[in-house]
């Protein structure tokens, strides 16, 4: 609502009692009344005006039923302050824990608002930042679900800052709202370098043979398609005979190559950069279905597969922060 | 650690588009508040207000394309030039709601956000006050209320932000809002200190088409008055009210006569005047419908001052300002009296002037009148006997009369009304020598016993003529009342009840009167207190109900503290509705008995369900566990039985909780 920037004592003060009034939440927030803040809206201030001009000509005129008038709308107003604060006191807000996405897509804000009064409210708005908010109504005693899609700009731990709920229903005079801060571990992916391929140099300690393949093993995977240069022996001529092609088989086994994605050997770029690119090579590696690990200075994650492992080092390329890479340069100047 | 760039518009909740429903809104409530001021728009006004809401309508629903938005700047310079070749001004009340209108529909052409549907809605708020300007009657009042409705609910409709509106909806969430403002308005009514205005020239606008007296006096003008039932003012009476014929109401006095219409002469202000009297004031206070003319009404003949009026040398009494609005003052009259005896001579000899040229015969029958009587009282008594017992007759229906008209009137026609008869009377006056003047007002009035006062109606309106007589002064002498002694006895309706024309409620519907009375006396008590609390009334009322509101500050006090205990008790009220629902009575006692339980060791886990855990303790092997399985069953029924079985259940379990062992 406000864009005046207070000197920075004032703003700490404010900041420490804003957080004394609305503590964080890991699961659900009741919009109770100290949660709640309500102010006039620009058309309450213009109706104000209004009210004030109406005032002076009632006296004026000295015309009765305009005195009436102005005193009837003051009171409207003042009634809906009382409803408009109503409109949200008792509502819950619960955040479902979102999935971690890469930086630069969306990532969806799964609420559930419910109350427990016997009245229905109206127009209740879920804002993230100065998003363009969405609008939810409840039954009585209801809940209902809504998503908001927020964009994402940076890496690491995401703590979702802005979100408030508010209300302008019935009149739009008064702008009701209520601040959420929800403590949950939301984690935002470095966002994957495009057009990265496992062949680069910056990959590190093959075990085996320097090939991408998996056509040595024992136990059949599956099929793919065929590249150049790779043997004869492993296409399916069966599959060619079904008209599907060309089709390589795979297997998966003993043969299995693996690798390190190491980020003391990707010396090119920002840090970000860097991370963007491990980012890259882990979902390369794990499409390609090879084994790999990750060095990062002071985070070892051993040589794995799979999608829980894809996660485990996801998350540790999220939460790898500044102050890591400040010792290891400070390492390698001494 | 935001994860928001600051370059993403900032987009202001007022600044997204609305929606249909709302526009449909909006466009229905504009038309419902602007129309009852059709009557007195012009023409095209009203034309712009329609075409420009049918377009956006239509628009809205698809069927047309948006308006360019270069074609609303010509359309708001015709408009304005209209407005202006209109009225000559674009300011005042006309030609400012004319104005107002007009660009209020050219708004809607453009409409889309909720910002600008927004500020349609506060003007259409705003146009509420314009209609006060017009009438504050009780019927304006009931159909604004209305429309306060109707606004309320089209923002509550904007505000929704929803597309699927129900009406029926809308509206009691509307009217609830309005209804709630009530209580709060009637604090902010009786205490907010009144000013008295005006702050800025207020221009006098002229009130067209209002009916009441006239400056000039000609056949056939207080006949058509008559036709009006429209009340002309009501009068409280301090203590009884006086015999109907003794109720003389003095109104524009007239001493120019042209041969055709009488008119007034310029009269001075009187400081004071002799008078001799020969019973008590009766004291009134009369209650005056806005005529848009300077005099007041009152009892012949008035002997104390309404505010901020004078008297002039005819005992008129006149208004400082034009009484376009309502207006109540105080009098005090006498009702026999003897004035005028030291009338100037300019005067006498003004009051015996008459053109030479017209009404020949009826100057000289005048003339023969003077040259057979010596005393004026005779001359007076032998033209109230030709009127009494030749064949004249109280019509309202006379016929229509040429260029002579007394002479017509005298030898022809012989049926005519009032007026006709107090002019020839008059006329015939001057010509035998006496000074003579026409005095027109109302005569009479209509008793509403449910009120205990007098309703005076444009049906009351009335001439008689004042007759100078040395040494008596200006004596009233009705010839109506020679023709018609009904008239002046029991008033117009049974006067003129062969004619079939009634203006009285209780001969208009005898079945319904007393409610029709009521309804009257509904309509003087809204005059009364609402039309006309002004600074000197709430002076009066609150220092009246004796709780010590003595002065401005004691008001300002009272309003606070009223508002601040009134705001509390509805924030209570809300509060108390929506409070957190309270336990069950069966949850506290299932509290209870987990207490018992954890006394023993036995937990239960923060996410077991109460009754698995319950389950899961007897299967344990617990010492009571068959009542802890009755406790079970009863809490289910209770839960989720039918709600009316519960009480008993409640009991049992009650009992069973209590028998478990600590």
């Amino acid at each position: 609502m406000f864009s005046v920037s207070l000197p920075s004592p004032i703003r700490r003060y404010f900041d420490t009692w804003f957080d004394n009034h609305n503590p964080p939440s890991r699961s659900a927030i009741l919009l109770h009344n100290r949660r709640l803040y309500i102010l006039p809206t620009g058309f309450g201030y213009l109706f104000a005006i209004m009210l004030l001009l109406l005032f002076f000509a009632a006296i004026n005129y000295q015309n009765s039923m305009a005195f009436v008038l102005t005193f009837m709308l003051t009171s409207l107003g003042i009634i809906s302050l009382w409803h408009t604060h109503k409109n949200l006191l008792g509502i819950t807000v619960k955040l479902q824990i979102p999935r971690p996405v890469f930086c630069g897509e969306y990532c969806e804000f799964k609420f559930e608002v419910s109350h427990s009064n016997n009245s229905k409210r109206y127009a209740i708005g879920i804002q993230y930042a100065n998003l363009p908010p969405v609008y939810l109504k409840l039954e009585r005693e209801g809940s209902t679900e809504i998503k908001l899609k927020i964009p994402t700009m940076r890496r690491g731990q995401f703590k979702p800052a802005g979100i408030t709920v508010f209300t302008r229903y019935p009149t739009g005079l008064f702008h009701a709202w209520g601040w959420l801060k929800f403590d949950l571990p939301i984690l935002i992916y470095p966002r994957p370098s495009t057009s990265v391929k496992l062949e680069q140099s910056m990959i590190e300690q093959y075990d085996g043979q320097t090939s991408t393949s998996t056509i040595e093993g024992d136990d059949f995977a599956g099929l793919r398609e065929h590249r150049e240069g790779e043997s004869l022996r492993h296409i399916s001529w069966k599959a060619y005979a079904q008209g599907k092609g060309l089709l390589t088989k795979t297997f998966q086994g003993h043969a299995r190559p693996s690798l390190w994605i190491d980020w003391q050997r990707l010396r090119e770029g920002s840090l970000e950069d860097r991370l963007s690119l491990m980012a890259a090579l882990v979902l390369a590696a794990e499409s390609e279905e090879q084994k790999y690990g990750l060095r990062l200075p002071g985070t070892v994650i051993e040589q794995d597969y799979g999608n829980a492992h894809k996660h485990t080092c996801l998350q540790a390329l999220a939460i790898f922060s500044q102050s890591d890479t400040n010792q290891e340069l400070e390492l390698e100047h001494g | 650690m935001s994860t928001v760039s600051e370059n993403l518009p900032i987009r202001s909740i007022s600044q997204e588009v609305t929606n249909r429903s709302s526009i449909y809104a909006v466009c229905f409530c504009f038309l419902f508040s602007i129309a009852p001021h059709f009557l007195h728009l012009p023409v095209w006004v009203s034309l712009i207000v329609v075409v420009s809401l049918v377009w956006r309508c239509l628009q809205n629903h698809g069927k047309i394309r948006e308006l360019p938005k270069w074609l609303l700047i010509p359309l708001v310079l015709f408009g304005g030039v209209g407005v202006f070749a209109e009225y000559w001004t674009v300011v005042g009340r006309d030609a400012g709601l004319a104005l107002l209108t007009v660009m209020a529909s050219f708004k809607f052409l453009e409409s889309r956000r909720h910002r600008d549907v927004l500020i349609l809605v506060f003007l259409c708020y705003f146009l509420i006050a314009t209609h006060f300007l017009f009438s504050q009657s009780i019927f304006t009042a009931v159909l604004m209320f209305a429309t306060l409705i109707v606004i309320t609910a089209t923002l509550v409709i904007i505000n929704r932000r929803d597309e699927n509106i129900v009406v029926a909806e809308i509206l009691p969430t509307s009217a609830r809002l309005v209804m709630l403002s009530i209580p709060l308005m009637l604090i902010l009514f009786v205490l907010v200190p009144r000013v008295p205005g005006p702050l800025w020239g207020v221009s006098n606008n002229q009130r067209g088409g209002i009916t009441g007296l006239s400056d000039h006096m000609s056949p056939g003008k207080i006949s058509n008055l008559i036709l009006s039932n429209e009340v002309a003012f009501r009068v409280d009476f301090e203590k009884e009210i006086p015999a109907s014929s003794r109720l003389y109401w003095r109104g524009p006095v007239m001493a120019l006569y042209n041969g055709y219409r009488w008119s007034q002469s310029r009269r001075q202000v009187l400081n004071r005047f002799n008078l001799t009297v020969a019973e008590p004031p009766v004291k009134y206070t009369v209650t005056l419908e806005p005529h848009g003319e300077h005099w007041l009404l009152a009892l012949d003949i008035p002997t104390k001052l309404a505010a901020d009026s004078v008297i002039t040398e005819d005992f008129q009494l006149i208004s400082k300002k034009k009484i376009n609005d309502l207006v109540r003052y105080s009098m005090e009259s006498r009702m026999a009296y003897v004035v005028g005896t030291d009338e100037t001579l300019a005067y006498r000899e003004l009051t015996l002037e008459y053109p030479q040229k017209t009404n020949l015969r009826t100057i000289a029958f005048g003339k023969s009148l003077a040259e057979r009587y010596q005393r004026s009282e005779d001359i007076i008594d032998e033209v109230l006997t030709m009127f009494r017992e030749q064949e004249y007759v109280y019509t309202l229906q006379p016929p229509a009369l040429g260029d002579d008209s007394v002479d017509e009137f005298l030898f022809g026609t012989r049926r005519g009304f009032c007026e006709h008869y107090a002019g020839s009377f008059a006329l015939i006056m001057r010509a035998a020598g006496i000074p003579a003047r026409i005095v027109t007002g109302y005569q009479g009035g209509e008793y509403n016993n449910v009120g205990n006062y007098l309703i005076v109606r444009q049906s009351d309106a009335h001439a008689w003529t004042e007759i100078w007589i040395e040494n008596r002064g200006w004596i009233r002498v009705d010839p109506t009342a020679a023709v018609s002694p009904s008239r002046i006895e029991q008033g117009i309706d049974n006067a003129l009840s062969e004619e079939g024309s009634s203006f009285r409620i209780r001969n208009r519907n005898p079945i319904f009167g007393n409610l029709l009375y009521s309804w009257d006396n509904l309509q003087h008590s809204w005059n009364d207190w609402v039309i006309n609390y002004d600074q000197r009334k709430q002076q009066n009322f609150l220092s009246k109900l004796e709780i010590g509101i003595d002065s401005w500050s004691d008001m300002i006090f009272t309003l606070v503290t009223s508002l601040v205990a009134v705001t509390g008790l509805f924030w209570f009220v809300v509060w108390y509705r929506e409070r957190p629902p309270r336990p069950q009575a069966y949850e506290i006692l299932f509290n209870r008995l987990l207490k018992k339980l954890a006394k023993q060791g036995i937990q239960k886990k923060s996410a077991e369900d109460t009754r698995a855990f319950l389950r899961r303790v007897s299967e344990q092997g617990f010492v009571q566990s068959e009542q802890l399985a009755k406790i079970v069953e009863l809490y289910n029924r209770i839960k989720y039985g039918r709600s009316g079985l519960s009480s008993r259940a409640l009991d049992d379990m009650r009992n069973l909780i209590n028998s478990i062992q600590p």
